[in-house]
């Protein structure tokens, strides 16, 4: 690109001086924020030692004219997070599935995408551990915890796509992925703000083409 | 006012009155933005439950003035630097009072912030005593068994179900269901078959949701253990015990299970859910413990952070407060330095400063009006000093003003034309380096030395020069300058060429003489000389020869002496006659060749034999002058210039006319030279003055009227010798009235040496 320097550059070589108080004003601030956030964070437990997730494997099964998903997830909360959650803390897990339709001239386009969020939690009284399905407040309880991973694990018939909206001979792509997120006690109000302080987890999407 | 000092400190307030106002709202935002901050501190610290709403905005203001406030620190940081850099007065200063005062604040902050810090962490783990959670974990367990209990009953009853459900046809199963769910108060009663699907159910309608079938853990324990119990929240809120028991089938051999489900009592769930709750929530607020830490510490880091920020700014706030009037003291004595007095400084208050300020307005208004006379009293100085010195250069007297040692210190022109030497380079040099090749200077500092070295500090005297064109006669004055303070005191001499007048004196007088001489001595030389003639007559012829001879000789040598004084007198009668001009136009050439020939015809009038030469211009052309008089200069000096080549066989006498000029004049020059002895150089100064001659025989009377016939002309004359041998007599008459003038100005001023040089 020549003749089109950045702006940031030509700004910089225009007033050298000026440049320099910015840059120097700026690494102040970062400065300041970073060690901020280093107070902040300094004996927060971590919640990723240990910890690993993903989506092992998906497809989608047509029934009754539904497209149905069938997942296997890999769910396997760290120590800290299993502690946090025997301490009460709820731990939320969020499925997103999306399928797309490939297009040749146009943009691909969506028509579906769906989310499954449930909420894992320990009931301290009972000693058992409960799944909510937070989509149709539907609750499972689990002796054990790995129970309750297993049963979270496996996603069976999840309704996602009506077959109305197939068109015959296109092709299309399916993604998946997996969101698992403790909250910290801060409150709503906060937690917009000090986003580091809560604990979450993204996988990558999880894509396959589907031939429907 | 044209100070460019003030112009700076003007602008410097200016500077300050024009303030960006985004500065100023940014100020006004942070100061808001601290006391805003410490209010709401102050109210989630006495309100912990308003804590979580308003924290929020607490961190987003406290944030927007810590930024705005490290904008403003930097920018002031900035600021000091580049002054501090360009050493502006006053910055150095103001960084030790910016260091002084941060360092005052920052103190006492970063103390409170640690002990606050201490104070929060340890407040809050406070919050965290073993004892409360060992309370309520026994809480849990005082439910937990409590609950069991319970369970322990539904599982008996679910057994007790299970038992009379042995052997039931199918057919009418869902009615006993019925009558035994009501008779054990349960919710639900569900029978499963091997398969886990539900053969027979009976609820009491209180869930919308339709029976669903159990897990497989619990069929599986059940038909392991032969029955089931647990305890587990209720979809719909409270708490349910499920249980499940074996129902043995002898004729079918089949195994199903009843799977009950029960209402824990509504007063025991709620204190048990009470218990679960806060025991939920002492779990959660464990786990929440370092997050709140954090944002108590977080907070109070920003709030200090803020004041610290806050004190930082006020430093240089009043750092500039306190430096600005001594900048402005600065730059108005760099002001005043430099020359402005006009400035005056503004004052800041009416302490110390201010009476500092108006000290300092009263010096330069003081200053400013002594320099103002002073300037008055220099610029008369100086008018008077011209006025002086267009006075010396108009004056015809010589002035010069001398140091101690002789340095010369000013001089007229007058100065320079009389002693004949450029005196207006010389200034600052001893008046003895000078006289080299000015042989009047060297005469002038001569005498002056005498005067000085004798100590005579104020004298006067006539003393007589010798120049190379005849005597100089100066009357010299001389006194003493005042000295400055501890310096020796100079000397001004003051003289005049007096020699025109002493001339105009002797001419005057030697005119009176002549006059009286011809008056009284005339007279009586006729009768004498009749007399003798008469008595010659008579008594010649009676007297014996020897007397008669006797006679004879007595009588010619009266006859002859009457006649040479007669000559004598007539000579004088003629100097000292009346001017009586005949001017006429004539041919001056013409006349020198009558004149000329006279002298070659017949070897002159005295008999002489030398050769009369002539040099004439033909361009000379008519002249305005009196024929006679100038046919007498002609016989005069040729008589003289043939008397003095008298017995040389080579005598030659040259006569030259020219039409020249004189100071861009028209002037007729007339030289007559010889090639004689030449004038005696003792008397070559005074050969115009009457009886003044080198001749036995002459009169002494005939240069003397040959210059008063010159100067009846307006011309000018001069005699010298020639380098070669001989004399010459050079006369410049002028041919126009604008000549004669210029002639007899320059007569007037002297100007011999004019003529010299112009001869030359």
């Amino acid at each position: 690109m020549q003749g089109h320097r950045p702006r940031l550059m030509t700004y910089a070589l225009r007033h050298p001086r000026r440049f320099v108080r910015c840059i120097a004003l700026a690494a102040l601030l970062c400065v300041t924020v970073l060690g901020t956030g280093g107070v902040v964070r300094a004996d927060m437990p971590s919640l990723d030692e240990g910890g690993a997730f993903d989506v092992r494997s998906a497809y989608l099964e047509p029934a009754d004219q539904v497209y149905h998903l069938n997942a296997t997830l890999d769910l396997a909360l760290a120590k800290s997070a299993e502690q946090a959650l025997k301490d009460g803390v709820p731990v939320l897990i969020q499925l997103d599935v999306q399928v797309v339709r490939q297009r040749r001239v146009f943009s691909d386009e969506r028509i579906a995408s769906v989310t499954q969020r449930w909420r894992l939690q320990y009931h301290a009284l009972s000693e058992r551990y409960l799944v909510i399905n937070l989509n149709t407040n539907q609750q499972a309880s689990y002796a054990s915890l790995p129970a309750a991973i297993t049963a979270l694990s496996d996603v069976h018939m999840l309704p996602i796509l009506d077959e109305s909206r197939i068109q015959k001979g296109s092709r299309y792509d399916a993604a998946a992925k997996v969101t698992v997120l403790v909250e910290g006690g801060l409150p709503n109000a906060l937690r917009a703000m000090m986003f580091w302080i809560d604990w979450k987890h993204v996988t990558e999407w999880y894509t396959w083409t589907v031939a429907l | 006012m044209d100070g460019g000092a003030l112009t700076s400190a003007q602008d410097a307030r200016d500077a300050t009155a024009r303030r960006p106002v985004a500065v100023t709202v940014l100020t006004i935002l942070a100061v808001i933005a601290s006391g805003a901050s410490l209010i709401l501190l102050a109210a989630t610290a006495q309100d912990a439950t308003r804590f979580s709403t308003l924290q929020s905005w607490l961190l987003v203001v406290n944030l927007l003035g810590v930024v705005v406030l490290i904008a403003l620190i930097a920018h002031k940081l900035l600021a000091l630097m580049r002054d501090w850099r360009q050493r502006v007065p006053g910055s150095r200063m103001k960084a030790r009072a910016v260091l002084t005062f941060s360092g005052l604040a920052l103190l006492p902050i970063m103390i409170v912030y640690t002990f606050s810090v201490n104070a929060i962490n340890r407040g809050i783990d406070s919050w965290f005593d073993v004892n409360v959670g060992r309370g309520l974990e026994g809480a849990l367990s005082l439910s937990r068994t409590a609950l069991s209990l319970r369970e322990r009953e539904f599982a008996a009853h679910t057994k007790t179900i299970a038992g009379e459900l042995r052997d039931r046809p199918d057919l009418g199963l869902v009615t006993d269901l019925d009558r035994l769910r009501r008779l054990a108060d349960a919710t639900e009663l569900l029978v499963v078959g091997d398969h886990g699907h539900i053969i027979a159910a009976s609820n009491d309608f209180s869930s919308a949701s339709l029976p669903k079938p159990p897990s497989e853990d619990v069929l599986m324990e059940a038909r392991t253990r032969g029955s089931y119990a647990n305890l587990e929240p209720s979809p719909s809120g409270g708490l349910r015990v499920l249980t499940a028991a074996v129902i043995s089938a002898r004729v079918t051999g089949t195994s199903r299970v009843l799977v009950a489900t029960y209402r824990v009592p509504e007063q025991m769930a709620t204190l048990a859910d009470a218990v679960q709750v806060a025991y939920e929530e002492y779990g959660v607020r464990g786990y929440e413990r370092p997050y709140l830490k954090s944002s108590f510490t977080l907070t109070l880091t920003i709030v200090l952070l803020l004041s610290a920020l806050g004190a930082v700014y006020g430093a240089f706030f009043w750092a500039s407060r306190l430096v600005k009037p001594v900048q402005d003291l600065i730059a108005g004595t760099q002001a005043v330095g430099k020359g402005d007095l006009n400035l005056r400084l503004s004052l800041p208050s009416h302490d110390e400063m201010g009476l500092l300020f108006h000290s300092f307005n009263d010096m330069t208004k003081r200053l400013a009006r002594a320099r103002g006379d002073a300037e008055r009293s220099r610029g008369a100085v100086e008018q008077e000093r011209a006025r002086l010195a267009v006075i010396l250069a108009r004056l015809s007297t010589g002035v010069i003003s001398l140091e101690a040692d002789f340095v010369l210190r000013t001089a007229n022109p007058a100065a320079s034309k009389i002693l004949d030497v450029d005196l207006s380079t010389a200034v600052g040099r001893p008046l003895d380096a000078l006289t080299d090749g000015a042989p009047l200077l060297e005469q002038f500092v001569t005498v002056c030395r005498e005067h000085l070295s004798g100590g005579a500090a104020e004298w006067r005297e006539q003393i007589r020069l010798k120049a190379d064109t005849g005597r100089r006669e100066l009357m010299v004055a001389c006194t003493t300058l005042p000295a400055s303070e501890g310096a020796q005191p100079g000397f001004i001499i003051v003289f005049d060429d007096i020699t025109v007048q002493l001339r105009a004196q002797r001419d005057a007088a030697w005119g009176e003489v002549a006059r009286r001489l011809a008056h009284e001595i005339k007279n009586p030389l006729t009768p004498i000389q009749l007399s003798a003639e008469r008595m010659r007559r008579r008594l010649f012829e009676l007297l014996p020869a020897k007397d008669a001879e006797i006679l004879e000789r007595g009588t010619h040598t009266i006859v002859q002496q009457v006649e040479a004084m007669k000559q004598m007198v007539n000579a004088f009668s003629e100097y000292a006659r009346a001017p009586s001009m005949e001017v006429s136009s004539v041919d001056l050439n013409q006349i020198v060749t009558e004149v000329a020939e006279l002298y070659r015809a017949s070897s002159g009038p005295s008999g002489t034999s030398a050769a009369v030469k002539l040099t004439l211009d033909p361009e000379l052309g008519q002249v305005e002058v009196d024929r006679n008089r100038i046919r007498q200069i002609l016989n005069n000096l040729l008589t003289n210039a043939c008397e003095a080549l008298e017995g040389r066989s080579n005598g030659v006498v040259t006569v030259e006319t020219h039409r020249s000029t004189f100071g861009e004049h028209p002037v007729l020059e007339l030289v007559v030279t010889d090639n004689g002895t030449g004038f005696d150089p003792d008397i070559v100064s005074q050969v115009f003055d009457p009886y003044v001659t080198s001749k036995p025989k002459g009169t002494g009377l005939g240069l003397a009227i040959v210059k008063k016939i010159v100067d009846e002309h307006g011309g000018r004359i001069a005699a010298d010798n020639v380098p070669e041998g001989g004399a010459r007599i050079a006369i410049l008459l002028p041919l126009d009235a604008g000549a004669r003038e210029f002639l007899a100005a320059s007569g007037r001023d002297g100007r011999k040496s004019d003529l010299r040089r112009e001869r030359a």
